[in-house]
């Protein structure tokens, strides 16, 4: 009977996981101030954070708070703070509001009517952990190791790219 | 509904209102936000079926966007600074320079 | 090789006075060089034609065949290059090179200053070449070649002086004149391919005397090729260019538009006799466009003003009586009147010429006059040359037109009492136009102006001499029996025997004719000026009438060249060319444009549209699957 309390509790708090990052999602697309729009963010990833907790990749979840709300999501913040204009008068809907709303909808219903079938049935039971980040690691490290060399080098282009860029930057405001 | 379905539609939901959001919205920085939106539903679906396999496949994928989105992020923000540093608005309307 | 190296000769010389003399290989070399290739060098075809006369007489006149090379082999048909020379080659050669020699040698004098001397000896010598090719060939096509040479070679020497635009007109004119004489000459060939698969004129004539009858009509074939031989030879009613032909140099005049470029046409008619003899139609056709050709230039003639158009009409005139002739089946006789012709034609014209070089350039009979003292050579042969028109005994030019008038009376094929009636009356008009000429130019008060007067002298030996070498041929040519020659080859028409006895009166009324044409000249024009001026007011309208030569240059022009140049203006340039083709070509291009433009209208700038264009796109994919897959 616990078993089933917490079967039903994880369910619950899964649903409500869920139901908040689409809330947050909408709310994103809907609040007027940037920061505002940032914080919404903030609380869809978190909660995304969880879900995936929920479902056992407790490693996927860390990476995700560290690397999307620890990095990217600081960095945006900081973007937002340092470039507080006074806008408060500009519109915050673009020409295609209409087209948008739209077109969202019909891509919904494609989505839906596309995947609105009984799914593959799994081969392991959701929330059962079938490997940890050793397992991971090691597999990462031994079967995937071009991947992991090919993200460093994507890492150090970025480096290259961002210096770059603030030497652009360094010349535009120069000349 | 089982379970499954349901973090589909989420992943769905998010993808969706993310594309919306770059076509809706005129601040540059809240279009780059939709857009960490649309990976992070993309994100979600992917871990969602990592799930149901027994390899590590899913998972390494996962990390890879994790980069590739950290990469992103990191380079659009600049780039976003020198164009608001150059035209003095975040109002994407201002930006039609491709016209023609 | 013989007959190859007879044609070849006067193209060596062109290919030399050509590239040496002219300004296009720098004018390397000088007069002598060119008067010696350019006269030597016919003067040795004369001599080769001469040995092969000989050659073919010691053979027992069988015919001597040459093939110089085969041109081409197509599928089954094999077109060579060859050469044939049988007794009617003999005397065409003859007179070809002879005269043709002669008139090179009167050249040399009469071109003595012009710039252009060596280019106008290269052009001679390639007519002379293009002529060769046409009396020798085997085959039509051999022949076609030398008939489209010395048109083109006639175009070039009558442009001689093309600084002159009319001189250029007047040479435009008769190559496109030819050339639609050319068409029909063209179809007969093709029907005769068609028919027989092979283009050799002795073959040609042999299957039409066969035994079986051949799979086209004689008288089809003998039209067509009539109707090129219209062209050439300037009959009705392609004969227009002949008179403006004169603008060139007057040697030019005797020697293609007299004595040789000009008979082709005959020539052509007599060699393929084969095809005559069998088509009735055709022939009767030929004899009355003769002549009717041969009374219409004659009156246009009887008021001209130019000596040298005079004598132009004159020509039309008397080829109108050779086609006669071959129009009642005498086509010995024809040939003998081509020779003839050549004789006093030739030594008319270059009487002319010296009369025109003696006045320094004056064609205008009304400002000549009393030349007769002081040029007395270049008088006496042409008093010669006028009377053998005239068909004064015994003088060349009776026997053979006599023959003509006999055989138009009496021929068996075709002769009748009207067509000799006609032609006796253009021969006494001929005789009274050729004295008016005569008496006009040399006799009578002078009418020229002193400063001419003071410098008329007579010319000098290579132009008198030559004048008095075919005066001598006029007045004895008449004795060499040219129709007993080619009889073997060319039978004379049988003659219905009840019309024999009226052989005599009708000799004894030609002879009376051009006694009569002769005395009314000297009445008229011997006298004071005021006998012609009252005949002439008398008869205004008349006189005007064939003065503008019956108009038919302005009809031709209102009727075929304004429509033809309204066609062209309007449908061919303005419709075809301006509005079709460039507006077809400008509307794709616009159409380009206009859809480069459209879809332009895309790319707005707008990041918002584009992403929206993506999503578009997304959710199409995904429709597209969800039916398909």
């Amino acid at each position: 009977m616990i078993e089933g309390l917490l079967q039903t509790a994880d369910t619950l708090l899964l649903l409500l996981c869920a139901v908040g990052a689409v809330t947050g999602a909408v709310l994103m697309v809907v609040l007027r101030q940037p920061m505002r729009v940032a914080i919404a963010l903030i609380t869809t990833m978190m909660l995304l954070g969880a879900i995936y907790g929920l479902l056992g990749v407790h490693f996927i979840a860390a990476f995700q708070v560290l690397i999307y709300v620890g990095a990217v999501m600081v960095f945006m913040v900081y973007t937002i703070m340092l470039l507080e204009m006074r806008e408060a008068t500009s519109r915050r809907f673009s020409k295609l509001l209409i087209p948008g709303v739209a077109g969202l909808l019909v891509l919904l219903g494609a989505i839906v009517a596309s995947v609105w079938r009984p799914l593959p049935s799994p081969v392991g039971e959701l929330g059962q952990i079938s490997y940890g980040i050793a397992g991971f690691s090691v597999s990462f490290l031994n079967d995937y190791w071009l991947l992991f060399e090919l993200t460093s080098v994507l890492l150090v282009a970025a480096v290259v790219a961002a210096l770059a860029v603030i030497g652009i930057g360094r010349r535009a405001s120069r000349g | 509904m089982d379970r499954t379905q349901l973090l589909i539609g989420v992943a769905v939901a998010l993808f969706s209102l993310g594309l919306v959001g770059v076509i809706v919205r005129r601040n540059v920085l809240v279009m780059l936000m939709c857009m960490e939106l649309m990976l992070n539903g993309v994100n979600l679906s992917l871990v969602t079926f990592a799930q149901q396999t027994a390899t590590t496949v899913g998972a390494v994928l996962v990390f890879l966007v994790f980069v590739v989105a950290t990469v992103e992020i990191a380079l659009a923000i600049p780039i976003v600074l020198l164009l608001v540093r150059d035209k003095r608005t975040l109002d994407l309307g201002a930006y039609n320079e491709l016209k023609g | 090789m013989m007959l190859t190296t007879i044609a070849l000769l006067p193209l060596l010389g062109f290919v030399l006075n050509g590239v040496l003399a002219t300004r296009l290989g720098g004018n390397l070399v000088g007069k002598p060089f060119v008067t010696v290739v350019g006269c030597g060098l016919p003067v040795v075809s004369f001599v080769l034609v001469v040995v092969a006369c000989f050659t073919l007489q010691a053979g027992g006149y069988a015919p001597l065949v040459e093939t110089a090379y085969r041109w081409a082999q197509i599928g089954e048909g094999r077109f060579e290059v060859g050469f044939y020379f049988d007794r009617l080659t003999a005397v065409m050669a003859l007179v070809v090179t002879g005269v043709g020699s002669v008139i090179h040698v009167y050249s040399v004098g009469y071109m003595k200053d012009d710039p252009g001397y060596g280019r106008f000896f290269a052009y001679l010598n390639l007519f002379l070449f293009f002529m060769l090719l046409l009396v020798l060939g085997r085959s039509l096509l051999v022949l076609f070649v030398g008939w489209e040479g010395v048109g083109l070679a006639s175009y070039l020497l009558i442009g001689f002086w093309f600084d002159d635009l009319a001189n250029a007109r007047a040479g435009k004119k008769a190559f496109i004149t030819n050339r639609i004489g050319d068409a029909g000459f063209l179809f007969g060939m093709f029907l005769l391919y068609q028919a027989f698969g092979t283009l050799d004129m002795d073959r040609i004539n042999a299957a039409f005397g066969g035994a079986t009858l051949p799979a086209v009509s004689a008288s089809l074939v003998g039209l067509l090729l009539f109707i090129g031989a219209t062209g050439k030879s300037a009959q009705i009613p392609l004969h227009v260019w002949l008179p403006d032909a004169m603008a060139g140099p007057t040697p030019v005049s005797a020697l293609i538009h007299a004595a040789t470029m000009v008979t082709a046409g005959v020539y052509l008619v007599a060699r393929m006799s084969g095809v005559y003899l069998h088509a009735p139609e055709a022939s009767q056709v030929i004899a009355v466009v003769g002549v009717t050709t041969a009374f219409f230039a004659a009156t246009i003639a009887l008021v001209q003003t130019d000596i040298k158009k005079v004598l132009a009409y004159s020509t039309i005139s008397q080829l109108g009586f050779m086609f006669l002739a071959l129009g009642v089946g005498a086509y010995g006789v024809a040939i003998f009147h081509v020779v003839t012709h050549a004789f006093f034609k030739a030594c008319l014209f270059l009487g002319a010429g010296s009369v025109i070089h003696a006045l320094g350039g004056e064609q205008d009979v009304r400002k000549m006059g009393g030349l007769a003292r002081r040029i007395p050579l270049t008088f006496w042969t042409f008093a010669i040359a006028t009377a053998a028109i005239a068909g004064i005994p015994p003088l060349a030019g009776f026997f053979s037109k006599d023959e003509i008038l006999w055989y138009a009376f009496a021929s068996a094929r075709g002769g009748s009492p009207l067509l000799w009636g006609v032609a006796a009356a253009t021969a006494l008009m001929t005789a009274f136009y050729m004295f008016r000429l005569l008496w006009l130019t040399f006799l009578g008060r002078s009418r020229m102006s002193a400063e001419v007067e003071h410098h008329v002298h007579e010319s000098p030996w290579s132009m008198t001499g030559v004048l008095a070498l075919l005066a001598l041929l006029s007045a004895i040519g008449g004795f060499i029996a040219v129709p007993h020659f080619l009889e073997p080859q060319l039978a004379l028409p049988a003659v219905d025997e009840t019309l024999h006895h009226f052989e005599t009166p009708l000799l004894v009324v030609s002879v009376v004719l051009a006694l009569a044409g002769l005395a009314a000249a000297a009445f008229l024009f011997g006298g004071p000026p005021e006998r012609a001026e009252r005949l002439r007011a008398r008869f205004a309208g008349v006189h005007r009438w064939l003065s503008g030569k019956y108009f038919i240059d302005e009809l031709y022009e209102r009727v075929i060249g304004r429509p033809l140049v309204w066609i062209s203006d309007r449908i061919f340039l303005r419709l075809g060319d301006r509005a079709l083709l460039d507006g077809t070509l400008n509307g794709m291009a616009a159409l380009g444009r206009g859809t480069g433009r459209l879809l332009g209208r895309v790319q707005t700038g707008s990041l918002h549209l584009y992403a929206w264009l993506v999503l578009v796109g997304i959710a199409g994919a995904l429709i597209w699957s969800l039916r398909h897959v």
